[in-house]
């Protein structure tokens, strides 16, 4: 019995999955049915694929995600009041386990020249406008998953910003994940095009309740044409037994400037990878990213950036927490092409171990073929000073708040790139959580 | 108030307070001076409970209790203040957030409510005016690039906003400017009082210009070697220590 195959062959069910019909646009059901045979021709990571060396699939094989079925039509406003911001403020977007949730979303009005939905209608409505970019070019990053993605594309959010529009305030998307009787693979499919001079604020959370378990199997592919801004802010909060397998690709075009707030505090096991090219000159990036590891849990991360054209800059911040037995994965890869001369590129990953048994496998990676470059990376990992602790306690603060304080500090540097304040609280608070449950 | 009685403590092995005694009564302030490396901060750590010091014999009674097997945050509840030699700084932690942990955590330690937003606001920009800390330090984490001086002026915050009981100053008036001095004084003075005491590590006999010892001790190789009252510091400072150790070897 080929026991290593199994998983492999069930998403390859998936994605011939009848319940998945041809979409009937034709551009689309080509990439799908591409994604396919590659998924046929794609074999499962072992520890020897240089991309999986320290992030073990081993906790996938066993459970049978099912697709999801038909939108959660059951949910109503209240059920989600929990996961909501500090404002209160419903969600532009709602996502029921991939699909999107109408009756949960309040969007909000937004300025001639946007369109923002899900993709499903934006596939019905206005189909040529995503053909340039959706799934344009095979599957962004993750092969296996992003191909089971691709060849699945049905839904996800769509963001269009024609050339110069400004969106003022943030635009917030929630993916919301639930187990209903077995649990389910969702695979939201996300399209950010913003045109030459735009602009807009994208806060996204991925979320659920209780100890849900489901696969939540996205990709997001952004797209930024000359000189437009994206400001993009993420918070993965899943259920505390759940699979979260983000790819995020962005094609940064001159002048554009993305700048990207990630941070992975929920799920068992998740991975996120983030590939960024440059396109054009003078494009600026930022990757800041947030990690909690607790007693159990796996969080890894992939950065692939790569400078292929002279003059962008790009900058790297990754930190994280580890608690009991956490393990988390930071593989960081900033590519400098021989022609990417006065490029900037700044990589770094600092760990704090609340414990001996978490562990971390780190590998900041600056692969440099320019000679005229700023660049730098580093890693870190400590623990909590001793001396702080003394220094909190001696002022009568007891010893598990002394902890949580610290390590909240330690956060704070990425925390505070947040610009949403409420999704910078939230952050903060749910760092707090995780560290107030007992841990080995 | 506190007796520390023949105390003896190692450190990695190696004995620094060889039998140290000092009897502290409310109402009063002790100096205590010594050479560099004479065992001042130790004392002072131990009193305050940090880890790493072994206790080889002799005892601590604060308030009548046996202070030794108190976590450093029960000893703080029960109005123990160590401002320290060298400060802390805690980057991301912001100092507002701090001493308002800080301030509460005795609150609810000692049965009282806590203080909201707003009480507490109010309190902290009060004190800090007496302090003269400026106000910006507030928002900044906790320490972290302040300069000596501000440090030790959060020290004094810190302590002005805790009320202890027993305040211990390690130093407190090391590399401040007259200025920092005097607010240093002042906030040791304004906390004066029958049922307070303090204990205060200094090096110079400026301080105590202008905060009045009770006693002066001199503590070294371990041991209070001498005490008096504050003519003492004034003749360390013209005679330094050399005298007083040659008199106690002889
Ligand atoms: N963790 C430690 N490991 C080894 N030795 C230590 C440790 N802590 C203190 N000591 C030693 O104990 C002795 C007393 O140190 P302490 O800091 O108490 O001196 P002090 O009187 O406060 O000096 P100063 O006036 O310079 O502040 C010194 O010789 C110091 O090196
Ligand atoms: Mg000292």
């Amino acid at each position: 019995m080929n026991t290593v195959g199994e998983p492999l062959d069930r998403f390859r069910e998936l994605a011939r999955n009848p319940a998945a019909p041809p979409t009937g646009i034709h551009w689309l059901d080509q990439r799908r049915d591409e994604a396919a045979a590659r998924l046929d021709r794609l074999s499962w990571p072992s520890r020897k694929d240089e991309g999986w060396r320290y992030t073990s699939l081993e906790p996938l094989r066993d459970p049978q995600f099912a697709p999801a079925a038909q939108p959660l039509s059951a949910l109503l406003p209240e059920d989600i009041e929990s996961l909501l911001l500090a404002n209160g403020r419903v969600p532009d977007l709602v996502f029921a386990n991939g699909r999107f949730a109408p009756a949960l979303s309040n969007p909000r009005a937004l300025p001639d020249g946007v369109w923002m939905g899900s993709l499903a209608r934006a596939l019905r409505e206005k189909p040529e406008a995503l053909k340039d970019h959706l799934a344009r070019a095979g599957d962004p990053v993750d092969s296996l998953f992003a191909a089971l993605n691709t060849a699945l594309i049905e839904d996800g959010a769509a963001l269009l910003v024609a050339e110069g529009t400004v969106i003022e305030a943030p635009i917030e998307v929630l993916y919301l994940s639930l187990e209903v009787e077995q649990p389910v693979i969702a695979q939201p499919r996300n399209l950010i095009v913003l045109q030459a001079g735009a602009q807009a604020t994208l806060i996204e959370r991925y979320a659920s309740f209780g100890p849900s378990l489901y696969f939540n199997n996205l990709v997001t592919e952004v797209v930024l044409g000359q000189g437009a801004v994206l400001v993009h802010e993420r918070l993965q909060e899943e259920s505390r037994n759940a699979f979260h397998l983000a790819g995020l690709s962005a094609r940064l075009d001159a002048h554009s400037r993305y700048h990207c707030v990630t941070a992975a505090l929920g799920s068992a096991w998740s991975r996120t990878s983030l590939q960024l090219r440059f396109a054009g000159e003078g494009a600026e990036s930022r990757l800041d990213g947030l990690y909690f590891a607790g007693d159990g849990k796996l969080v890894d991360h992939h950065l692939d950036v790569e400078h292929a054209v002279p003059g962008c800059s790009s900058e790297e911040t990754f930190r994280g927490i580890l608690d009991g037995r956490g393990v988390a994965v930071f593989d960081g890869r900033v590519l400098v092409a021989q022609d990417a001369q006065q490029t900037s590129a700044h990589l770094h990953n600092a760990n704090l171990m609340l414990s001996r048994n978490a562990e971390v496998d780190t590998k900041p990676q600056l692969e440099i073929y320019a000679d005229d470059v700023q660049c730098s990376h580093g890693t870190t990992v400590g623990q909590l000073e001793p001396e702080a602790m003394f220094y909190l306690r001696s002022r009568g603060i007891s010893e598990p708040e002394a902890r949580k304080m610290l390590c909240v500090g330690f956060a704070q540097e990425i925390l505070e790139r947040f610009s949403h304040a409420p999704l910078r609280e939230r952050a903060e608070r749910i760092i707090r959580q995780r560290l107030s449950r007992p841990s080995g | 108030m506190l007796s520390v009685r023949e105390l003896k403590v190692a450190v990695e092995g190696k004995e620094i307070l060889k039998g140290l005694d000092l009897e502290v009564l409310p109402g009063e302030l002790h100096a205590v001076m010594g050479p560099n490396g004479s065992g001042k901060s130790t004392l002072a750590h131990v009193l305050a409970g940090r880890d790493g010091y072994e206790v080889t014999s002799g005892g601590v009674f604060y308030q009548g209790e046996d202070l030794l097997p108190l976590e450093p945050e029960e000893r703080a509840h029960k109005g123990l203040f160590l401002a320290f030699q060298y400060p802390v700084e805690l980057p991301g932690v912001n100092n507002t957030y701090f001493l308002k942990a800080a301030i509460n955590a005795g609150r609810v330690a000692r049965g009282e409510p806590e203080l909201d937003a707003v009480a507490f606001m109010k309190l902290v920009r009060e004190k800090a005016k007496l302090v003269q800390l400026d106000e910006t330090l507030l928002k900044r984490p906790v320490n972290a690039g302040f300069s000596g001086g501000e440090k030790k002026r959060n020290e004094i915050l810190q302590m002005a906003l805790l009320e202890p009981r027993l305040a211990i100053l390690d130093e407190t008036d090391s590399g401040l400017d007259i200025d920092a001095l005097r607010v240093v004084a002042d906030g040791v003075n304004a906390l004066r009082g029958p049922d307070r005491a303090m204990i205060v590590v200094t090096h110079y006999q400026r301080l105590l210009e202008y905060i009045e010892p009770d006693y002066v001790h001199v503590l070294a190789g371990g041991r209070i070697v001498r005490s008096g009252d504050k003519s003492l510091a004034l003749e360390l400072e013209r005679k330094g220590y050399g005298w007083v150790l040659e008199e106690e070897a002889a």
